[in-house]
């Protein structure tokens, strides 16, 4: 979901600048070395996965992929998106440059949430229960970004509760999609990446080279 | 009914328009008037009936013409101004699109400057042919072509906004970049 430049009142689109560089500070500052690849892979993960269209019955949707940022990324998933946001913006027109606070808020916020929220749970429990964790991640982050931007709009004049019913109800689709392919993430990087979910190594490999 | 419920069931149809984000609208003369079209990059067009405004280039509202069942739109221009073409098609996306002063159709050129020697006597009978004066036949071949080439415009208007493979790869290796540089500068960091 992106807003379009000229859609917003101008005070929404500053308030939004702010909040997005207030975020992408605490973002760079929580960026250490060792998470910068893993940064740079989830930018390019959502910066592919919102340009492919996927049909889904009559009509088609697009991925957003901010919930597995947030869990892997926690606060970095600001920039991370910012970046993504800002090439497509650029290249392709999508939301437009100066609506770019807002929709990198309006993304990376619930982002950040969920992955505040669900990253211990996935780490303490079993597989499947991680799994599940990881689909309420990948659709909580979809709603989130659903109720972001039906307060954007809000604020600037369209009536809140119908604005919001008719983006949640949009994002149906997507949030079922995300809340699935979040899970298989969830339980692919639990087995062969512990570590990019705070997890201590796979066991496997250690003993398998010593 | 209150409309918002009408729009609300109507969504619940048709999803992709909420999150098709890209908004793509054209317009390009056709003979007298202006036709123009709306619609989003998942090739979905405009609902019928979506108003759009007509501004002068100093946001003064020209008029206001509405959206067919095909996504096109006309509106017959009376002063020779750039025209600004605007669309609310709600959840933030709003269509916007100008026409400047030279696209305007000639004839809103030639009627500014009118009497023109097209003085031909219309409808004279020769040999049992018609005989169209010059102003209609100009005004015959150009709807020929407008309708011909129609598509065509639809088809640029479309491309001209359509993510490619090529701008794809571009934006990954601008990632790529990006984050590199952040490796270095944060590498620097650590290194003093």
């Amino acid at each position: 979901m992106h807003i379009v430049d000229g859609a917003l009142a101008g005070e929404v689109v500053i308030g939004g600048a702010v909040l997005a560089v207030g975020g992408l500070a605490v973002g760079l500052r929580s960026l250490d070395l060792d998470r910068i690849p893993a940064t740079g892979l989830l930018a390019a993960t959502f910066f592919v996965a919102s340009l492919i269209h996927v049909p889904v019955g009559p009509s088609s949707v697009h991925l957003i992929m901010n919930g597995l940022a947030g869990l892997v990324l926690g606060w970095a998933a600001f920039p991370a998106l910012f970046v993504g946001l800002l090439l497509q913006a650029i290249f392709f027109g999508f939301g437009g440059v100066t609506v770019l606070g807002v929709n990198t808020v309006a993304i990376a916020l619930p982002a950040v949430v969920v992955g505040i929220l669900c990253r211990a749970p996935i780490r303490r429990s079993s597989p499947t229960v991680a799994a599940v964790w990881g689909a309420v991640a990948g659709g909580g982050a979809i709603a989130g970004t659903a109720l972001l931007v039906a307060v954007a709009l809000a604020l600037s004049g369209e009536a809140f509760v119908p604005a919001a019913k008719l983006v949640l109800v949009a994002h149906i689709p997507i949030m079922i999609i995300e809340a699935i392919v979040c899970a298989a993430a969830v339980m692919l990087l639990r087995r062969v990446k512990p570590e990019l979910l705070g997890m201590a190594p796979a066991p496997a490999s250690g003993t398998a080279h010593a | 009914m209150p409309k918002w419920i009408l729009v609300f069931l109507w969504s619940l149809a048709w999803p992709s328009l909420a999150d098709a984000h890209n908004v793509i609208a054209a317009v390009w003369p056709a003979g007298d008037v202006i036709e123009g079209e709306i619609g989003f990059s998942s090739g979905e067009m405009a609902p019928e009936g979506t108003v759009v405004r007509v501004l002068d280039p100093d946001g003064v509202e020209l008029g206001r013409t509405t959206v067919d069942g095909t996504g096109l739109f006309r509106f017959e221009p009376t002063v020779a101004v750039a025209h600004r073409f605007l669309a609310d098609l709600g959840q933030g996306h709003v269509a916007e699109v100008e026409l400047a002063v030279d696209d305007l159709p000639a004839a809103l050129a030639s009627r500014a400057a009118p009497a023109e020697s097209h003085t031909a006597d219309a409808g004279a009978v020769a040999d049992g042919m018609v005989e169209f004066d010059a102003a209609t036949l100009e005004r015959i071949v150009a709807s020929a072509i407008q309708r011909e080439l129609a598509p065509l415009k639809r088809e640029l208007a479309r491309r001209d906004r359509e993510a490619n493979l090529q701008s794809i790869v571009s934006g990954l290796g601008y990632i790529a970049g990006v984050f590199g540089l952040l490796f270095f500068v944060y590498a620097r960091r650590q290194r003093r």
